[in-house]
């Protein structure tokens, strides 16, 4: 918490020091931009009001200087399709919220979201300053909507983007056929398809939509991605049919077995949100499943964010780990960044994150060095401007435990 | 179900002959063949190995820069500078690093085979809170991708375990880590077997839930107490008959049973603990347990609650296997500290290891040790790659009970060697080429030493 104080009194002397918004200049940082700009050897990154004012390859002057001293500056990575602030602990019933059997298309958990768990500091111990929450599972195929959350852990405005893609789960399952869960996904576009056509020809503006027709219709615009989580490569090929008929923005989630695929991928334009550790048959779904799959996929132009398997709330902190590894099986640094930064903010619409460019938040994170690399430190971690600390519950237990006291441990606090 | 009805016939009939009739011939004694499963492994063929100039972390503390590594027989033959051999074949390993083969005490492989399907599901026999009888190496499918997988990693020795859902899972076995069409063809020769015990959350909750005991924690302990009570008397027993028989009287064997054999079996020394325990206040309680009834508490698994009582540990000569930051999942494995690992290590006499439980994260092992290493450094140690890979090689083989065999890089030692394209704490690094008694059964470059599964054939 000594960081977070800073920052606070540092709030404090502003707001006494008048009207004029105060200036943070980050200088003598390489800044990885996850941009076309790439990386800037040594530069500036300027702060105002939070945001990004200026990005430049010169050392520009602030009210605040932070000197990098040649350290790397990278956009707060974002990780997605997790359950980040709708879970505490896995077992324990009453404080999961991120799932409802009969949610639906509607259901909305991000109105659960607890800015105060403990996941959301450790998190930020991986460099993380975003994150897309989503339902995990439901009767489906439509399991509900994700969010973007920011991982400040203030109470009022965490959920900075609700409802931003509609999500859906399909595949193999234990009870009857995939293709049941695919058709009824079919049929419910379709329906609306035709709903709209109608309405559109009788001019009728009468009825209000049910909000799940208005979800459906901001599909069927593009307004609104479809997140559909499926791992084998002729499911996917279906749903690119299935996007090429009603112009879904339609994006893969898993995708274990794209490899084979990955050139249709491409051509359609779908995204591919995946684990790049994934590399065993864990079913029928994903015999191809490979360590090399991230980098295939990215030189086939696919768009690639990279997600954690598994219990991926607990354990997003890892994002940076993964993109490594990612890196060491084919995936190109600048591509493997932007997994975790600029393409899932791309994909999910968050316009105002995801890489250092002027305009957006100034959501930012400082490493000694290779930010993949395991030996390396995260030195600073900034939300809209604002260090935020990177201390969570389990250093303070690691220090009640290391402490010298001749009490009991109860007593180091 | 052991009892089957022929014994207690004969125990009937003896019990009425035992009295009047101890001078009648002696019987043949009747002893318990502990091995019936024989490891039938035999070691691929080995060429007589030079590998040059390389960073080695012996497994025993140290770091060798510019070191060479004899192998000949299967064998290390050499540590040093400058060794040199008239025949052996020589890799330059410049810039390359060497570790000993690493050795996961934790993993479901084969038992949780990959693909995960209901069919597979052979890791947990979940009908009693005692199941000893079960030995997990029945359950082994050999043919489970993960083992190559595994062993791309640098995995060359791995302990199978039984599942956590009863007080005793079972027997454990461990393997060497080579593509096998059988279980024998992979078991570790002379390994001791391992029995896998499980505190906490998951037998009272899988007991619980059906009404039978255990429901609670105190009803874990009831179970425990109850069973070595009861190998106890049966170990009492056999000893009383085998005392009996070589005093030349005609006596009867007790009745033979497989779970008591087991639980026997650990109170003589032969078999070790394994045993999934998360919280600090349980683990000091299986060690009381332990001493209770004579036998020793052995390796703790997933203890995330190590780090409370790391004296407690070491003093007990109990090592502790973990994971650098698995958390969450349930109540016991709320307290975690990525230094845990660190903090169990610091202490004297500790044997801290790093395991998986994780068919997917037996494949960085190297990476899992890196995150322990860098973080704890962090926060105030001063952890060398040298020690660090102690976690994943000799404390793992003394866990195992196979620490004179494996482990390490020493002369005499079986050559399980893993050479890496670079610091394996690194997250690029990989292992390049993977020996086992001195053959290699993985290289990177070299397809033909990339072993496939039956299962993968002809998969698309």
């Amino acid at each position: 918490m000594k960081l977070f104080k800073k920052t606070l009194l540092a709030a404090a002397v502003l707001s006494s020091a008048g009207a004029m918004a105060k200036t943070t200049a980050i200088i003598n940082a390489e800044i990885h931009t996850a941009t076309e700009q790439g990386v800037i050897k040594s530069g500036t990154v300027l702060i105002e009001d939070g945001k990004i004012k200026a990005v430049s390859n010169e050392q520009l002057n602030a009210d605040e200087i932070i000197d990098a001293k040649g350290k790397i500056l990278t956009p707060g990575f974002i990780g997605s399709m997790n359950q980040l602030g709708l879970v505490e602990v896995g077992a324990v019933a009453s404080s999961r919220d991120g799932n409802e059997k009969k949610g639906g298309i509607t259901f909305d958990p991000s109105l659960a979201f607890n800015p105060k768990s403990t996941l959301i500091a450790y998190a930020r111990k991986g460099g993380l300053t975003r994150d897309v929450i989503a339902p995990g599972w439901g009767e489906g195929p439509f399991v509900g909507l994700s969010s973007t959350v920011n991982l400040s852990g203030e109470f009022g405005s965490s959920v900075v983007d609700s409802q931003n893609a509609i999500i859906v789960n399909l595949g193999g399952t234990k009870d009857g056929s995939r293709a049941a869960s695919l058709a009824k996904f079919i049929d419910k576009l379709e329906g609306q398809h035709t709903k709209l056509a109608k309405k559109s020809d009788k001019k009728d503006e009468k009825a209000d939509p049910s909000k799940e027709e208005r979800l459906l219709t901001a599909a069927l615009k593009g307004e609104k991605p479809i997140v559909v989580r499926v791992s084998r490569a002729q499911d996917m090929l279906e749903l690119i049919k299935v996007k090429e008929r009603f112009g879904i923005d339609l994006v893969i989630s898993g995708a274990e077995d794209a490899l084979p695929i990955k050139a249709e991928l491409a051509k359609a334009k779908v995204p591919v949100i995946l684990s790049a550790m994934a590399n065993l048959p864990g079913d029928f779904d994903s015999l191809n499943a490979s360590l090399t799959t991230a980098g295939e996929l990215e030189k086939a132009g696919v768009q690639v964010a990279l997600t954690i398997a598994g219990d991926s709330s607990h354990n997003v902190y890892q994002l940076r780990y993964d993109a490594g590894n990612a890196v060491a099986y084919g995936m190109s640094r600048e591509g493997a960044l932007k997994a975790i930064t600029s393409n899932v903010a791309d994909i999910f619409n968050i316009e105002d994150a995801g890489s250092i460019a002027v305009g957006k938040a100034a959501d930012l994170a400082l490493w000694s060095a290779d930010p993949f690399e395991i030996s390396t430190t995260l030195e600073k971690v900034m939300i809209n401007g604002v260090e935020v600390s990177t201390e969570s519950r389990h250093d303070k237990l690691r220090d009640r435990y290391m402490a010298e006291t001749n009490m009991p441990r109860a007593y180091t606090k | 179900m052991q009892r089957f009805i022929p014994s207690a016939l004969v125990v009937a009939m003896s019990l009425g002959l035992a009295a009047c009739n101890k001078q009648a011939p002696q019987g043949e004694h009747v002893s318990i063949n502990k091995n019936p499963y024989p490891s039938t492994y035999q070691p691929y063929e080995s060429a007589k190995l030079l590998i040059k100039n390389a960073t080695v972390l012996t497994g025993t503390g140290e770091r060798l820069d510019n070191a060479d590594v004899l192998i000949l027989d299967g064998k290390i033959s050499q540590v040093g500078e400058n060794l040199s051999h008239d025949t052996a074949r020589v890799i330059d390993a410049k810039g390359k690093w060497v570790t000993p083969g690493i050795i996961d005490v934790h993993s479901h492989l084969g038992a949780y085979p990959s693909p995960s399907v209901e069919s597979h599901q052979d890791g947990n026999e979940m009908t009693s809170p005692n199941t000893a009888y079960v030995w997990v190496e029945h359950s082994v499918w050999p043919q489970d991708p993960g083992f190559n997988t595994a062993r791309a990693g640098g995995i060359t020795s791995l302990q199978i375990l039984p599942g956590s859902a009863n007080l005793f899972g079972g027997r454990g076995v461990t393997l060497k880590n080579v593509p096998a069409h059988t279980m024998q063809a992979m078991k570790f020769p002379e390994a001791p077997y391992g029995l896998k015990m499980a505190c906490g959350e998951n037998p009272k909750r899988v007991y619980g839930s059906r009404k039978i005991s255990p429901s609670t924690r105190m009803g874990n302990m009831a179970g425990y107490r109850s069973a070595w009570a009861e190998a106890t008397e049966y170990k009492r027993a056999w000893e009383k008959y085998d005392a009996d028989h070589k005093l030349g009287l005609a006596v009867d064997a007790p009745e033979r049973d497989i779970k008591l054999d087991t639980l026997r079996g650990v109170l003589d020394g032969e078999i070790m603990i394994h045993n999934h325990c998360y919280k600090a206040e349980e683990m000091a309680m299986m060690i009381d347990l332990s001493n209770e009834f004579g036998y020793h508490a052995g390796t703790f698994h997933h203890g995330i609650e190590a780090y409370k009582i790391a004296d407690l540990l070491a003093d007990n000569g109990s090592c502790a296997a973990l994971w650098p930051d698995w958390w969450g999942f349930k109540m016991e494995a709320y307290d975690m500290v990525q230094e845990n690992i660190a903090i169990v290590d610091a202490v004297k006499n500790s044997c801290a290891i790093v395991h998986s439980d994780s068919d997917t994260t037996i494949q960085r092992l190297n990476q899992e040790a890196a995150k322990v290493m860098y973080r704890a450094n962090e926060n105030g140690f001063d952890i060398k790659e040298e020690h660090a890979i102690r976690w994943i090689t000799q404390n793992a083989a003394k866990s195992l009970g196979v620490d004179d065999k494996v482990g390490s890089i020493e002369a005499g030692k079986q050559a399980d060697v893993v050479i890496w394209n670079q610091n394996p704490f690194s997250v690029y690094a990989k292992a390049e080429k993977v020996f086992i008694d001195g053959a290699k059964v993985y290289d990177r470059s070299d397809e033909k030493y990339q072993a496939k599964s039956d299962f993968m054939l002809g998969q698309q």
